[in-house]
């Protein structure tokens, strides 16, 4: 029985059709038509007397939804990829390695024009940057989500997705679309130790990959070794699951206020990179500075904006030249090779 | 033809004291628009062009949940078309709160989808101004430490929503063109003369950077700044105040606008909204 018949076995409402084959409008056992025959019958209602057949509630007003500016999801990603470049950019990193705070930093270097050469255009995720420069963005509360935002909708649903920001650079006017994903570190670690790249797949399109580091754990000499062959890993992780993909890779090494990184430290992880022929900038940042005097809130995050759109180290010539050789028939093998 | 133009802003932004004084000047004539016929309905705009020749601005509207509606026809020049314009008056705190849940009334939707034009409002000096979260507050925030009273959206940030809002239901223009926004900053009297050549928009990008940043990036709204003020000067200033009360508006209240070359002071209140109009 549907919920608007009193037939037994009409399932008028799951399927549109009526078990007697009858037309659903006029059919005596549909329970709004009973009602809409009887209801008018009754007359207009006389002053002060209670209207029975009207509605006990009134209906709440509901509100209609402005386009979500929170976190993309991949789906929003891609029609904001098919309409115009993105530079999507990787961001990994341990939980607590400073993901976050950085994200934050970025944003309130736009907010208040202190990103050095960038100038804010546009954002179609602002509510989300605000919510994390806000500290209300809590992967549930310490339980982080196992997917992706599917959905864009819901105000209070804070799920992993993609930040857009556009920024105009000062230099030549240029404007470029960044796509960066607040995700938990959790998804990091299970990266490296388990291989599970089902959630990293967008990586294979991403122009630059941030590998957090925490700068604290790299100060620590007992702590160090472990965190530089962690970076290790997953530089290895990543060759094997992007293949011809290579994104520009940089370090992003965080706390460079109270613990800049050594020289020697430094030399190490480079070193640790290339035993998988893979090879990395080194940014060192500071998104919240304890010593604003000699190291200011924000501190490296332009330099990480201009590497992680600047030039690939790796990009192909684009037009190789090829000096011609004397009979060897240039015009009619022109091309024959590839 | 109706056409209808929205204000937006947030609260204390000026928008209430422009309805009021803007009446006034369409019904002097003198201006770039003008009422072709006097409205029905003026009760509300009375209201607040009382407090104005009183001396003192209109107070905030903030609370007022209720429909406020300006209609009225005007026309460019006497005999010519004529466009019936209604200009709801919605109060800087529904803004504030549609841009915090994402969502609004579907009457006020309605109002913004049929609008083919609009007035973003921003006042300079304004103590419901929220400025950007600095390092300090977020640092505390982020660590939930507490003490940090929540400043709530930041007011740069609330008017690059209210843009996007614009950007999805704001229609074209009759003739197809994109349709206009007028970014009017109020009080444009109180800041000083430095300030004043530099022009309004200078001002945008010094006070809200990601406002005027947005403003620059948006390529489907035409975008116009203006600075105004209303009675052309500061009320609060005791022989500002006697003079304007002995005189009445005439000749008080310009908007600032740029003439090619430089920015200049402009008698014509009715100026922001001709744009939008346009011919």
């Amino acid at each position: 029985m549907s919920r608007t018949c009193k037939l037994e076995g009409c399932a008028i409402d799951e399927l549109g059709t009526c078990a007697l084959e009858q037309d659903p409008a006029t059919c005596k056992n549909r329970i709004g038509i009973v009602a809409a025959e009887v209801t008018p019958t009754a007359g207009p209602v006389e002053p002060g007397m209670p209207d029975f057949g009207a509605p006990v509630l009134e209906q709440p007003t509901r509100s209609v939804p402005f386009p979500s500016s929170r976190p993309l999801g991949p789906d929003g990603l891609n029609r904001m990829m098919g309409k115009q470049y993105v530079n999507l950019i990787g961001i990994l990193g341990d939980p607590e390695s400073g993901k976050t705070a950085c994200l934050a930093s970025l944003y309130l270097l736009v907010s208040n024009a202190a990103l050095n050469g960038w100038k804010f255009a546009d954002s179609k995720s602002l509510m989300a940057f605000e919510d994390i420069a806000r500290g209300a963005r809590d992967w549930n509360n310490g339980t982080p989500p196992d997917q992706m935002t599917v959905h864009t909708e819901m105000s209070d649903d804070y799920k992993p997705g993609f930040l857009h920001l556009r920024l105009k650079r000062e230099a030549d006017g240029k404007r470029f679309d960044l796509a960066l994903p607040d995700l938990p570190g959790e998804w990091t670690q299970a990266l490296v130790s388990s291989a599970r790249t089902d959630r990293f797949e967008f990586l294979k399109s991403a122009e630059a990959i941030w590998m957090f580091a925490d700068g604290r754990t790299l100060a620590d000499r007992a702590k160090r070794s472990a965190l530089i062959f962690d970076l290790g890993q997953l530089a290895r992780r990543l060759m094997t699951f992007l293949g011809d993909h290579k994104p520009r890779l940089l370090i992003v090494v965080t706390h460079h206020d109270r613990h800049p990184l050594d020289a020697a430290v430094q030399q190490r992880i480079t070193n640790e990179l290339a035993k998988c022929g893979a090879s990395a900038q080194i940014m060192p940042v500071a998104p919240f500075s304890d010593a604003p005097e000699e190291v200011p809130s924000g501190h490296g995050l332009s330099q990480l904006v201009d590497a992680s759109v600047g030039l690939s180290s790796e990009n192909p010539i684009f037009w190789a030249s090829s000096p011609p050789k004397d009979g060897d028939r240039a015009f009619l093998r022109h091309r024959r090779d590839r | 033809m109706t056409r209808s133009i929205v204000m937006l802003g947030g609260p204390d932004s000026g928008k209430t004291n422009y309805i009021g004084r803007l009446w006034h000047a369409l019904d002097a004539t003198g201006g770039s628009l003008h009422a072709a016929v006097q409205p029905t309905e003026v009760a509300f705009v009375k209201g607040v062009i009382n407090h104005l020749f009183e001396g003192h601005f209109a107070p905030r509207s903030e609370l007022t949940d209720e429909r406020r509606d300006f209609e009225v026809i005007v026309a460019t020049e006497a005999g010519g078309p004529q466009t019936a314009l209604v200009v709801p008056d919605i109060s800087g705190e529904l803004w504030r709160n549609a841009v915090t849940d994402g969502e609004i009334a579907p009457d006020w939707m309605a109002e913004l989808t049929s609008a083919d034009g609009a007035l973003l409002f921003v006042r300079v000096d304004s103590d419901q101004n929220v400025p950007a979260l600095n390092w300090v507050t977020s640092r505390n925030m982020l660590k939930k430490l507490g003490v940090e009273e929540d400043p709530g959206i930041p007011t740069q940030t609330m008017l690059c929503e209210l843009i996007r809002f614009l950007q999805v239901s704001l229609k074209p223009r009759l003739d197809g063109s994109k349709p206009r926004l007028s970014v009017v900053v109020a009080a444009w009297d109180l800041i000083d003369a430095d300030a004043f050549e530099k022009g309004p928009l200078a001002y945008l990008t010094r006070e809200y950077p990601m406002l005027a940043g947005r403003l620059d990036d948006l390529n489907d709204i035409e975008v116009r700044v203006f600075g105004l003020s209303v009675v052309g000067g500061d009320l609060g200033e005791p022989d500002f105040r006697d003079a304007y009360l002995d005189e009445g508006f005439d000749g008080h209240g310009w908007v600032a606008m740029h003439n090619g070359s430089n920015w200049q002071k402009i008698a014509d209140i009715t100026l922001p909204l001709a744009w939008v109009v346009g011919t």
